[in-house]
């Protein structure tokens, strides 16, 4: 289980490329049956994959951590885009665990994210996420 | 794609009214597009198995109808400078959810600050706390 000896760890996740199918594919499945909005642009919450996504995956792989996924809940997440990201751009991702708590048998874990684009420095991303840990029966 | 104009904007109005029912199958979409492929989302046995009615929505999947509501109000993506929300109650397939957001505040770089929220035609409050800040035109 986390605990409080995992604050400060950070994943990392370089060189993720927007490919423009894959912002495509997540326009059409935020719109559903409806059209969607703005073709060809990357829909904001696209960070899910290229900054959360990739970070995320490390922290729940992370055996020293110790999260069980079937017990996992996203409890909040925010966002911040100083800069639109396109397709093609390619981004560095970083996440950071912030704090640990545990109360009523739920253990919950913030994250910060930063994404950025090295092509010209710009942040495209920061994002704070609280992953939830329900212990099972 | 019309972005409204700080001058026409007043604390207190609303963004435009937004709905839309997510399937199973939209549900299905948004795992492989996001590569979440948690079964909470996909296996209605095991998401039963972890106390849940049902596969549920992924959050991020709200969260992305929210922000397309806000853009769609904002006139554009680009726009949505900002969004955070809790995720309060789960969308089951086959619910509408309905977006809602508030103007609170303009300040005088043009950024509006909404509040900002989601609920199911079941009438859960599925994303609370919502906030939201977006680029007007000058």
């Amino acid at each position: 289980m986390p605990d409080r000896s995992h604050i400060g760890r950070r994943y990392s996740a370089p060189g993720q490329r927007i490919a423009p199918d894959s912002a495509g594919a997540m326009a059409r499945a935020i719109a559903g049956a409806d059209e969607v909005r703005e073709a060809g642009a990357v829909p904001p919450t696209y960070a899910a994959v290229y900054c959360l996504g990739p970070t995320l995956a490390q922290l729940f792989s992370d055996p020293e951590v110790g999260i069980d996924l079937a017990g996992l809940i996203h409890g909040e997440q925010s966002f911040e885009w100083p800069t639109p990201v396109h397709p093609g751009d390619v981004i560095d991702a970083t996440a950071e665990i912030t704090s640990i708590d545990t109360k009523r048998g739920m253990t919950f874990v913030r994250l910060a994210m930063e994404a950025t684009r090295p092509a010209d420095q710009a942040v495209v991303c920061r994002a704070t996420s609280l992953m939830i840990v329900r212990a099972l029966a | 794609m019309t972005v409204p104009a700080a001058s026409g904007v007043a604390i207190g109005d609303s963004v435009t009214p937004f709905s839309r029912t997510v399937t199973q199958e939209q549900i299905g979409a948004y795992a492989d597009a996001s590569g979440d492929h948690n079964p909470i989302h996909l296996d209605p046995e095991f998401a039963r198995s972890v106390g849940l009615p049902g596969t549920i929505a992924h959050g991020l999947l709200e969260m992305g109808i929210l922000a397309d509501a806000i853009a769609a109000w904002a006139g554009g993506n680009a726009n949505l400078l900002s969004l955070s929300c809790r995720f309060s109650k789960p969308l089951l397939p086959g619910d509408t959810i309905i977006c809602t957001g508030t103007v609170v505040s303009v300040d005088d770089a043009g950024v509006a600050t909404l509040e900002v929220g989601a609920s199911s035609d079941r009438g859960d409050r599925v994303l609370t706390n919502g906030r939201a800040t977006v680029r007007l035109s000058r």
